[in-house]
């Protein structure tokens, strides 16, 4: 019994940088544009969280910081699919490797090379009062830090939306027929593009996360493939922000058997166990590919005037 | 002083590129009127009611509603100023339902919640006053063709359109369904409405329409009242001249004169089998089987037209008879000589030739020259062929003579096909098609979106093939069409044959009833 709460108390947080991401990435997607940059926004927002607060005393002012440079990548990638109409994956791949070598570049400026790495404190739990009494579940889900109840808020307030509200009904229409949604008079161009800034802030939040909560260092390559990651989560969602919870739960999962694995020298390489998400949406994708459904615009540019676009 | 029109677009001039879709086209459509505008594709029918929609911004002229200058730039502004329209390909978001995709944009209770209850209720109100039925809790993507497209007119008439277009809404539909739907847009007009009917169909424009205006390349050629003209004119008027030979038969293909009059287009019909299938059992890409126990005999010569509504099993049927879907079971003969689970290139190399119905997607790779979309197929053969290499030379001269033969507009042999218009690829295919000698032609949908020049030059061409002795099998949603083109007709419904009739002896209701299940087989 101990062991599974241990083992569920660990995986919650764990979850929160696929959460955050994920969402966010399902948040864009339903509009119709595919971000492929997840893990360059997330190491850039990683370095830029943990240097801001790290300057400001604050992991408040660290994780707002992180969303805005990210939203501001988000804002680059939607202006260039939008307006420009450049393809989506190349913008994508562009924006991955800029932001990779722009939070290199920041900490190596603010930080530059150190004998003793800065640190920041981490973020403290916070115990949500009576339901953390409860036993058990009062100890897996409500003895945390903000972020993850905000990274939970976060995903039911994306699914409210979609499914929902009559904004989510046109927004999600976007992706699935934007001809459509725009001879009904809906602003295609908009919804892209705030849906991709808000979604490229939540992964850069997915970043900023990760030096906070562990160890309050930032190191280079602790996102490590988290990103790549979160877009095998969106398509295992289905591009549905409730069964991405589901999705974020088996990968924060599968990443902390890893580590136990690893320190419990099972025999099985760790390795192994890490690529377990990777098989399980390769598995998915053969076999519940009906089920896991995407966007049928998903990644395609619209242009009104184009006579090609069906 | 009169009343002023519904509408009225004065010189209206649109450009693409280099090309000049509209040239100073005037409309106007009255108040309850029926208004048709006529003309083969290309010539500027949609693109006029695009402008007029929002979709296309205009280089020049103006548009009136109800007297008032309208400046429309987006549909948002044509739907606040009361004009709808239904698109050919239908904008519909498949997997919402028909209360979601008709609610979707406007003002339901909202915006952070989700109340379609009322919106339910209108619905329901509409589509009897006007006898539009639907369900209004169905998927759209589950529904039949006709269904969807009450959902198109009655997404327009939830949001209180007092000017409907419509564009090209029978093409798809069972002769039935035209009648329902020519009954709805009277009950429209009555209401007060004024509905704009695009079409290439003559008959069409005359039995429901109260004017017309007839358009050709980019220009109005003439607006008339339904009293003062018949389809002898209109089809004048739509092609630029009579004189042509050719003209009359392919008019009567576009419904304005009887069919009897197309009894040279009937090929002499050979004794000798051509195709024999039997059982044929073909499933599609998730597995269901869509064709199942389909039996048929063709003669050399002969021209076999399916006549079905879309989504009964025909991409399925045309794929697995190419030689480009596996059979899932049943036989195949070509000439004697059994065709099951041989490659694609057997079936090419034996004489099997396909026109399929997406030629964008699966007729050509747009970005390659005309030169290389016809070595396609024939890269084997020893006319392009040099010590294992293709001979570029040759391959290029045979793409100098098809564009001479087959009349392709385009610069020249290096032109990109996806750089051509639709007749002009179409074109392309059917010289890939021909450059081995058929034995067995599969067109499906060959004429769709093709003016009446490019028309009629596909129906020359299969003529030539069917005097050659080439037997043909034209499987197209174009009732019209089959009846007029086939010595025989089969009915295909879920996948099976609902009914067959000889030449001359068709009844378009008949075969109607038959395409949605309605129908006693008369095999």
């Amino acid at each position: 019994m101990g062991e599974i709460t241990e083992f569920l108390t660990l995986m919650i947080p764990a979850m929160v940088p696929f959460l955050l991401a994920a969402q966010g990435t399902v948040l864009s997607g339903r509009a119709g544009v595919f971000n492929v940059s997840q893990e360059g926004l997330m190491v850039l927002g990683a370095a830029v969280g943990f240097l801001v607060s790290f300057k400001a005393g604050s992991n408040t002012v660290g994780m707002a910081a992180a969303f805005a440079i990210a939203g501001v990548f988000g804002l680059v990638l939607a202006y260039m699919t939008t307006q420009l109409r450049l393809d989506q994956f190349v913008v994508g791949l562009a924006l991955y490797f800029a932001a990779l070598g722009a939070a290199g570049l920041l900490y190596r400026e603010v930080i530059g090379i150190t004998m003793e790495p800065p640190l920041i404190p981490t973020l403290e739990d916070k115990p949500i009062p009576l339901l953390s009494d409860i036993p058990f579940l009062g100890e897996v889900l409500f003895d945390h830090d903000l972020v993850v109840y905000l990274a939970f808020a976060i995903s039911v307030a994306i699914w409210w939306f979609m499914y929902k509200t009559r904004s989510g009904l046109a927004f999600r229409s976007i992706g699935e027929n934007p001809k459509a949604a725009d001879s009904l008079g809906i602003n295609v161009t908009w919804a892209r593009t705030w849906s991709t800034v808000v979604g490229s802030g939540l992964v850069g939040m997915a970043g900023a996360y990760l030096p906070m909560v562990y160890t309050g260092l930032y190191t280079e390559g602790m996102v490590a493939g988290r990103g790549w990651l979160v877009i095998a989560l969106a398509f295992l969602g289905g591009w549905r922000p409730h069964l991405v919870i589901a999705g974020a739960a088996f990968f924060a999962g599968m990443e902390v058997l890893a580590l136990r694995a690893q320190v419990a020298g099972i025999g099985i390489p760790h390795q192994f166990v890490l690529m377990l998400p990777y098989v399980a949406t390769l598995l998915v994708m053969v076999f519940a590919f009906r089920w896991a459904r995407q966007p049928s615009f998903l990644g395609r540019n619209y242009d009104r005037e184009s006579r090609l676009v069906g | 002083m009169t009343e002023s029109p519904r509408l009225e677009m004065r010189g209206i001039v649109k450009t693409f590129g280099p090309v000049t879709a509209l040239d100073a086209v005037d409309l106007v459509v009255g108040r309850n009127e029926v208004h048709g505008l006529l003309g083969g594709n290309g010539a500027g029918k949609t693109t006029l009611m695009n402008v007029l929609y929002g979709l296309y911004r205009p280089n020049a002229g103006e548009v009136l509603l109800d007297g008032q200058p309208a400046s429309i730039g987006s549909p948002k502004d044509a739907i606040a100023a009361g004009v709808g329209m239904v698109h050919q390909t239908f904008l519909q978001v498949d997997n919402y339902t028909v209360t979601e995709n008709i609610v979707l944009g406007t003002d339901v209770p909202g915006p952070l919640r989700l109340d379609l209850s009322e919106a339910k209720e209108r619905i329901r109100d509409l589509s009897e006053r006007f006898g539009l039925t639907v369900d209004p809790d169905a998927v759209v993507e589950e529904l039949p063709v006709g269904v969807r497209q009450r959902v198109e007119i009655l997404k327009a008439l939830y949001r209180g359109a007092k000017l409907l277009i419509l564009d090209e809404p029978t093409t798809n539909l069972t002769p039935q369904e035209v009648d329902d739907l020519f009954g709805s847009m009277r009950a429209m007009v009555d209401d007060g409405m004024s509905v704009v009917l695009i079409t290439h169909k003559i008959r069409e424009t005359l039995s429901v329409c109260d004017r017309m205006t007839v358009m050709r390349d980019g220009r109005r050629v003439e607006t008339i009242e339904r009293a003062d003209t018949d389809a002898e004119h209109l089809a004048e008027k739509m092609v630029g001249s009579t004189t042509d030979p050719g003209a009359a038969v392919d008019a009567a293909a576009l419904g304005a004169v009887d069919a009897d009059k197309v009894e040279e287009v009937l090929s002499s019909v050979g004794t000798t089998t051509a195709v024999a299938v039997r059982d044929l059992v073909v499933v599609n890409d998730q597995g269901h089987e869509l064709i199942q126990g389909f039996g048929l005999e063709l003669r050399e010569g002969e021209i076999v037209g399916i006549a079905g509504v879309a989504g009964n099993g025909q991409v399925e049927l045309a794929e697995a008879l190419a030689g480009v879907r596996p059979l899932r079971a049943g036989t195949v003969e070509v000439t004697g000589r059994s065709m099951g689970g041989l490659a694609t290139s057997a079936w090419l190399e034996h004489g099997v030739a396909y026109v399929p119905e997406d030629r964008h997607r699966d007729g050509i790779l747009p970005t390659a020259s005309i030169t290389e979309n016809l070595v396609l197929g024939s890269q084997r053969s020893d006319q392009v062929r040099r010590r294992g290499l293709i001979d570029w030379g040759a391959a290029k001269q045979r793409a100098v003579d098809a564009i001479a033969e087959f009349s392709v507009r385009a610069n020249g042999p290096g032109t990109l096909v996806g750089d051509l218009s639709g007749g002009n690829i179409q074109r392309v295919i059917l010289a890939r098609a021909f450059a081995r000698q058929p034995r067995m032609l599969i067109l499906h949908n060959p004429t769709r979106g093709l003016d009446i020049g490019s028309t009629r030059f596909v129906y020359q061409q299969v003529r030539k093939a069917t005097a050659a002795g080439c037997a043909v099998l034209l499987i197209s949603e174009d009732l019209d069409e089959v009846i007029a083109l086939s010595d025989r007709v089969i009915a295909l419904y879920q996948g099976s044959k609902a009914g067959e009739w000889q030449h001359g002896s068709v009844d378009a209701y008949a075969v109607g009833r038959s395409m949605t299940g309605l129908g006693e087989a008369r095999v």
